[in-house]
């Protein structure tokens, strides 16, 4: 596997994670979901593909999404996290958590391999 | 930034392929619903550029960050179609995934034209396990001077031309398209997994 493949998937594995992060904090549409995860990541590579995970996130029932009329020139979809989704996100953090975790004293022992069998 | 006339009729082209794209394996709300969905982020991206004096590059910009619309229209197949097909397994979502892959990738054209050959096998097989009770006479192993050069069907039998095998066929047909049907379908599901597994997104 060339680096940039493995990239590629580390980045595909964790944008679901990144986006229901983004959306745990309150409704934000669309591009306000790719323009907080061009914040603090650099995940989205194409804006447009973030839009169909939406779509799967909505339809997997862990988002719900809402358009709203009125509060811009144009209309703007809302996604707010279900219960659903609150309950499989904490579940993902976890996980991550945990992962990141054991990934890290696997990065340790192998810089100090005199402590490796502790 | 207010669009000018050319700068409508770019975006409206984008949309519009975007749409047609979409169709092809999307129901028609759906896509009612993503083509507006893409409409309101390009209008909002559209809105922000408020600083651009070149209205032509900025838009151009805002595109590319979008992304090609044959390919935002690949990640919705990606995330839809296909994950259909590989969850339930049925004919239907499966011919519909592989074939929109078919028509927008060139790995999808030759693996959509590998399954064809397996299901008109399949299919081949169970007709010959339905004509031969029918057609008794003209159904079986064809011969050619001595040699078997095919199993079918031939209406009417040519000249030169032998039939062997009695009513034994229908079941051997009938396991050998059954069997060819499942792998192929087998096949397509695998094959769309590991183009899920690289789905673009």
């Amino acid at each position: 596997m060339s680096h940039e493949t493995w990239q590629e998937q580390l980045r595909r594995g964790s944008l679901d994670l990144a986006i229901l992060l983004t959306v745990s904090s309150g409704p934000r549409y669309g591009l306000a979901i790719i323009q907080h995860l061009e914040a603090f990541t650099d995940l989205v590579v194409t804006e447009g593909t973030i839009y169909p995970i939406l779509g799967r996130l909505t339809r997997d029932g862990l988002l719900d999404a809402q358009w709203v009329e009125g509060e811009a020139p144009h209309p703007r979809k809302y996604y707010t996290l279900t219960r659903a989704g609150t309950k499989r996100l904490d579940q993902m953090k976890a996980e991550w958590r945990a992962f990141a975790d054991k990934i890290g004293r696997l990065m340790d022992a192998a810089e100090r391999p005199d402590h490796a069998a502790q | 930034m207010q669009l000018s006339e050319t700068g409508e009729s770019r975006v409206n082209g984008y949309l519009f392929v975007l749409e047609r794209s979409l169709k092809t394996f999307l129901p028609r709300d759906v896509v009612r619903d993503a083509v507006r969905e893409i409409e309101s982020h390009l209008r909002e991206r559209v809105l922000a550029a408020t600083h651009s004096p070149d209205e032509r590059a900025a838009l151009e910009r805002i595109l590319t960050e979008l992304g090609p619309p044959l390919r935002v229209a690949q990640a919705y197949s990606a995330e839809r179609t296909i994950d259909e097909a590989v969850a339930t397994g049925r004919i239907v979502p499966i011919v519909r995934a592989v074939g929109h892959l078919a028509s927008t990738t060139i790995v999808g054209f030759f693996a959509a034209l590998g399954l064809l050959v397996g299901y008109l096998s399949a299919f081949a097989l169970l007709a010959i396990a339905v004509l031969k009770p029918i057609f008794p006479n003209n159904v079986g192993v064809q011969y050619v001077r001595g040699f078997p050069v095919g199993v079918g069907a031939h209406f009417p039998l040519e000249p030169g031309v032998e039939l062997h095998g009695g009513y034994g066929l229908i079941p051997v047909a009938l396991v050998c398209g059954l069997g060819v049907f499942v792998l192929t379908q087998r096949g397509a599901r695998g094959f769309l997994s590991w183009w899920r597994n690289r789905r673009v997104s």
